[in-house]
């Protein structure tokens, strides 16, 4: 037998643990390499669109019709330095390919500005993605679903394109027509970098469980390895190797399932950036050496870190890190609760983390210990004392149990809070019955004094126009900023439900008067506005400065906006979007679906029903989450079953002493209620604990990190059903253990086994 | 930013590779079509396989078509040089170029749709202006078939962007170009029958069969306006305007060329080049007598020798043809007529002295 044989056949006797180790450092790496892939992804794209667009023009058609390569050709042919753009998603993969004409791209490079080379040096030749032959981008075009909007062409033009210099019929426009998001964006992927850090860490602490279970048993047989002459610097290469290979052999099939993860949610992820933030998800290569060794390090780093670091073998010197356990969670509360941006949130977090994984297991080691010493039953005090060293012993995976739990109740109460809440509000938002956008290049107002004049539409109907825009707000001494503008004429019944965060008296009256204006809450956050401010508005090149007398909940959306009434819009606003919402009540679809087609000399209606843009709406958001309870519920799983293997794996160590009690006269029955109820009490108060956890990181989440990183606040909800089922849960995996650890006892052999007895005269 | 940039302007150029050892103008084949030939395999396949002619002595020149584009071909150009004099008498370069790559052979009728953005053949143009030993070049590059850059016979009209020669009448031609610091628009008055090189318009390019279709006018007389450095020159003078095509141009080995199109004050004109490989330089010109055919020379009638280098370009000349009695010194004037674009080259006008004198133009190509 070779050393190499004689070190590693512990596997041979225990393929499970190898099994569970290679489990781990897959999974861990699947979702955390999967997470970062698209957050990578998206932040690439984010500082790309920037780089690219940002403070550019773009030329559009004075009578708002779509750009065509036949305006690019006579753009260019006027000798306007245009290029043509042409953003499209990818069918069946993850975000969007930017079409572009690297030939056209070349006039950019005559005016000193970006898009070509510099003084005729050679161009450099890239590969690709996400910029595409507009050829091939116009080629994917094609091949979009007949439902789905084909994309549009946008010309861009090159810096110091004049506005005198177009041809009649065109104008410039700024290309950033997106509104100010300020650092949502950012913040959002930062949440999604955090969660991925925690499902990291939690992996890190399985794996170093489980790692450091083999390596206490195998401690004999490297004893004995030792003795036979084998250097201990020997031994601990040769494990370093071993655990090399390990992590080589997992973390690449890891990455694989990452890519496939990002790429099977990465859609539904693109859909919520572009939806919240309005940021496009380009498509973008992998890259795969850096979170290969970064998953290397951190696997090397789980289990080897007894080799940097001395275990400190005796149990007295844990005790000492009570102050620094509290410390650390006391410091993490106080800045939990007033820092005042996300990465200190997230440090906080941390601490707080950090510290109640001190203390968790020692506070069970205490209570246990302290039950045992009141216990009269000598079976209770036995139960109490064995739970006291199981969750010395289990500490890791006990943590990390708690800390998944914690997760998971948090995540499941704010994605849940989310869920009724935006269920509300698009409830209030979706009163109207029917919805009708404006044809393009056709006036609202024909239409609108049509519906007035319908006898019908008083009879239980109700309807206003909903008009949007752009306008700019200033607030004291601060520069203007643009924000969106929404302006409903008339102001009809439709909005009375509306819930508003803080009001004055009747706000829809105030703005009906046209006394005052709406803001959101993203506003009121962002500008620091309250009720009664008087807000410094630009519509349209018009001034119109007015009081706030309402803050209505906006979710789901990152922008400033301000709700004034259509009255004030001056002459010359140009709306970008306009419908009209309307209950018809005694007026019939028919008649007014006829009616409208009428009016606006249209052969078509756009017609969407209450039903359809909730739907709508509903699938945005979901996807908004999909990626986080993705994460909690698999880490979760994880957990649960590396607590099942680790409880498995300790009970068998300890066989002998279970063994003791049928000994002792107990029958084979009564021994399995005991260990049940051991193994269920170590996981109920895993359970136990990890319930305030949970319900602070909600709080945290709520009512800190969502208003940083998505610009609106949440109220905050518990959901002690939800409580109940991860109880269940954790008494179910404390079942899980009971039973295998049942089977293990009526397996045979009773010998005593412990690390003492191993010396050496097994030989 | 401008590595960003860079991406942008060619990163749809990489990957393949299409016959490398094709060279072309000032390595434009080499370059163009070894980038862009891919994206289009799959187009090429419609209606069976197409391939790019190449010209032979039995094909022939057909007028006024050949002044338009030759979509089976793989390279074509059109190009104007011009020896002008300002108002005061100063003499004034002026080049003009149009360059039509085919990224992907098809019948001239088969014109793809403009909305599919098609890259089946990329644009270039080449305008300069040498004045006062100033030298200005600008370029510009397009998509074809998307309607900002083509050409035309009939009308005749060859255009990228803002710049365009096309016919105003019969035998008057208007040329326009507006580059960021210099510009011209000019008459053109064609006052001869094109000169048709090689044998029946087949110019060989070595002892092999490569060659290209290359016919020339080379009597333009030219007056207009040239904006330069803010001051605007009344100009006039005379130009030689090239049409040449070829799918197989250069061969391998061959470095790069000298070309030179003299009118010499005798009323004669002579056309010269040379294509330089390893061993004898292939050597080729036409002899245009101010009455009479043109007649094409071979090395055996033509001699071309450097006497002068100017920072690696060879500026000075000795061109021999003894059996008309013709030994002329060329040289350029002074400064750098280096054409600084994508594909870096020599043009500049020259000066002729020795048995005949007379002005002309020059390019130099594959000179690092």
């Amino acid at each position: 037998m070779t050393l190499f044989t004689a070190l590693f056949s512990h596997y041979r006797r225990h393929p499970l643990q190898l099994a569970a180790l290679a489990l781990m450092i897959l999974v861990a790496t699947t979702l955390w390499s999967g997470v970062r892939q698209l957050t990578e992804q998206a932040r690439t794209s984010l500082a790309q669109s920037e780089q690219v667009m940002a403070g550019r023009q773009q030329v559009v058609r004075v009578d708002g019709a779509g750009l065509t390569v036949g305006d690019f050709a006579v753009l260019r042919r006027a000798g306007v330095c245009v290029m043509p753009w042409l953003e499209v998603p990818r069918p069946d993969a993850v975000g969007l390919v930017i079409g572009i004409d690297p030939l056209a791209a070349h006039c950019f490079a005559e005016e000193g500005a970006p898009f070509g080379t510099p003084g005729g040096s050679r161009p450099a030749r890239l590969d690709g993605k996400p910029f595409v032959d507009i050829a091939e981008a116009a080629r994917l075009a094609r091949q979009l679903p007949a439902a789905e909007t084909p994309p549009a062409l946008v010309l861009i033009a090159a810096d110091d394109t004049l506005a005198a210099a177009l041809p009649s019929g065109y104008r410039l426009v700024s290309v950033s027509t997106g509104p100010d998001t300020g650092e949502l964006g950012e913040s959002f992927l930062l949440n999604l970098d955090a969660l991925g850090i925690l499902v990291l860490l939690i992996t890190a602490l399985l794996l170093r469980s489980v790692y450091r279970l083999g390596i206490v048993q195998r401690r004999d047989s490297f004893a004995l390895l030792q003795r036979f002459g084998v250097p201990l610097a020997r031994l601990r290469r040769l494990l370093i190797l071993e655990i090399l290979v390990l992590s080589a052999l997992c973390i690449g099939p890891g990455l694989w399932a990452g890519g496939w993860l990002a790429q099977s949610i990465g859609q539904g992820f693109g859909q919520s950036l572009q939806g919240l933030f309005d940021a496009p998800l380009y498509a973008s290569p992998g890259h795969w050496g850096e979170p290969a060794l970064i998953m290397m390090t951190v696997v090397l780093l789980a289990c080897l870190a007894d080799f940097l670091v001395p275990v400190r073998r005796s149990h007295a010197p844990r005790l000492r890190s009570y102050p620094l356990a509290g410390g650390l969670l006391v410091t993490g509360l106080v800045l939990a609760l007033l820092g005042p941006s996300l990465v200190l949130l997230f440090v906080a977090v941390a601490m707080v983390f950090a510290g109640v994984g001190l203390l968790a297991p020692l506070l069970i080691q205490w209570l246990a210990e302290r039950a045992a010493s009141m216990a009269s039953d000598p079976l209770r005090r036995w139960r109490h004392r064995e739970l006291a060293v199981m969750a010395r012993q289990l500490a890791l995976p006990v943590v990390a149990l708690q800390f998944t739990l914690a997760m998971v109740l948090a995540v499941q109460a704010l994605v849940t809070t989310f869920e009724d809440t935006f269920d509300r509000w698009l409830g209030q938002r979706l009163a109207a019955e029917l919805y009708v956008p404006v044809p393009s290049g056709q006036p609202a107002e024909p239409a609108a004094r049509w519906l007035a004049a319908q006898p019908g539409l008083q009879q239980g109907g109700a309807w206003h126009r909903v008009i949007r825009g752009r306008a700019r707000v200033a607030v004291g001494d601060k520069a203007a900023r643009p924000v969106d503008l929404l302006a409903f004429a008339p102001v009809s019944s439709l909005v009375s439900d509306w819930d508003f965060l803080a009001t004055d008296g009747n706000p829809w009256e105030a703005l009906a008067r046209q006394d005052a204006v709406l803001v959101n809450e993203q506003l009121a956050r962002r500008l620091g506005v309250g009720i009664g401010d008087r807000l410094a508005l630009e519509i349209a090149g018009s001034p119109l400065a007015l009081p706030v007398a309402g803050i209505y909940a906006d979710y789901g959306r990152p922008a400033a906006e301000v709700l004034v009434s259509g009255a004030l819009l001056p002459a010359g606003f140009e709306a970008e979007f306009e419908s009209i919402s309307i209950t018809p009540g005694g007026l019939s679809r028919e008649a007014l679906v006829g009616g409208l087609k009428q009016v606006w000399q249209v052969p078509e209606l756009t017609l969407r029903d209450n039903a359809e843009i909730r739907a709508l709406a509903g699938g945005v958001f979901d996807q908004t989450f999909l990626l986080t309870r993705a994460m909690s519920i698999l880490t979760l799983v994880l957990a649960a079953i590396a607590l099942l293997i680790m409880g498995w794996v300790f009970f068998t160590g300890r066989a002998w002493y279970f063994r003791l009690l049928a000994t002792w006269g107990l029958s084979r029955r009564e021994v399995a209620a005991q260990l049940t109820r051991l193994s269920v009490g170590l996981t109920a108060s895993v359970a136990l604990l990890a319930l305030p956890l949970g319900i602070w990181l909600t709080w945290v989440l709520v009512h800190r990190i969502n208003p940083l990183a998505f610009g609106w606040s949440l109220p905050m909800a518990v959901y002690p059903g939800f409580w109940v089922e991860l109880i269940g849960l954790s008494l179910l995996i404390g079942l899980g253990i009971a039973l295998l650890m049942g089977r293990q006892l009526r397996a045979g052999a009773a010998l005593p086994v412990s690390a003492s007895s191993l010396t050496g005269g097994e030989r | 930013m401008r590595r960003t940039m860079l991406v942008l302007l060619w990163m749809v150029l990489a990957g393949c590779s299409q016959e490398p050892e094709q060279a072309g103008f000032a390595g434009l084949a080499e370059s163009v079509a070894e980038g862009m030939a891919e994206g289009m395999a799959e187009g090429g396949g419609e209606g069976g396989q197409l391939f790019y002619l190449q010209p032979g002595p039995d094909t022939g020149l057909t007028l006024p078509e050949d002044l338009g584009t030759h979509p089976r071909h793989r390279i074509e150009w059109w190009y104007l040089t011009a020896n002008l004099r300002t108002e005061s008498g100063e003499p004034l370069g002026l080049q003009w170029t149009q360059f039509r790559q085919a990224l992907l052979p098809r019948e001239a009728g088969s014109i793809p749709e403009p909305a599919t953005w098609p890259l089946e053949a990329a644009w270039m143009a080449h305008a300069a202006v040498s004045w006062n030993g100033k030298h200005v070049f600008a370029e510009r590059l397009a998509r074809g078939d998307v309607g900002n850059a083509g050409a035309a016979a009939r009308p005749f009209s060859v255009w990228l962007d803002q710049w365009q020669l096309e016919s105003v009448s019969e035998d008057q031609w208007r040329l326009q170009v507006q580059a960021e610091n210099f510009s011209y628009d000019l008459t053109l008055t064609i006052n001869d029958q094109p000169v048709a090189h090689g044998i029946d318009g087949f110019s060989a390019k070595s002892d092999s069969a490569q060659g290209s279709m290359y016919f020339s006018y080379v009597d333009i007389a030219i007056s207009g306006t040239v904006t330069f450095e803010d001051q605007s020159l009344a100009v006039e003078g005379r130009g030689w305007f090239d049409r040449e095509w070829s799918s197989q141009f250069l061969k391998t080995g061959q470095q790069g060329w000298d070309w030179f199109a003299l009118h010499l004050d005798s009323g004669d004109k002579l056309m010269a080049f040379r294509l330089r490989e390893e061993g004898n330089p292939f050597v080729s010109g036409t002899w245009i007598p101010a009455a009479g055919q043109a007649r094409p020379l071979d090395s055996g009638q033509l001699a071309l020798s450097v006497i002068e280098h100017r920072e690696g370009v060879p500026v000075r000349w000795r061109i021999e043809v003894p059996a008309q009695g013709v030994n002329l010194e060329l040289s350029a004037p002074p400064g750098n007529y280096r054409n600084q674009g994508l594909y870096p080259y020599w043009e500049s006008p020259v000066d002729v002295s020795g048995s005949h004198t007379g002005e002309g133009y020059m390019e130099l190509t594959g000179y690092r």
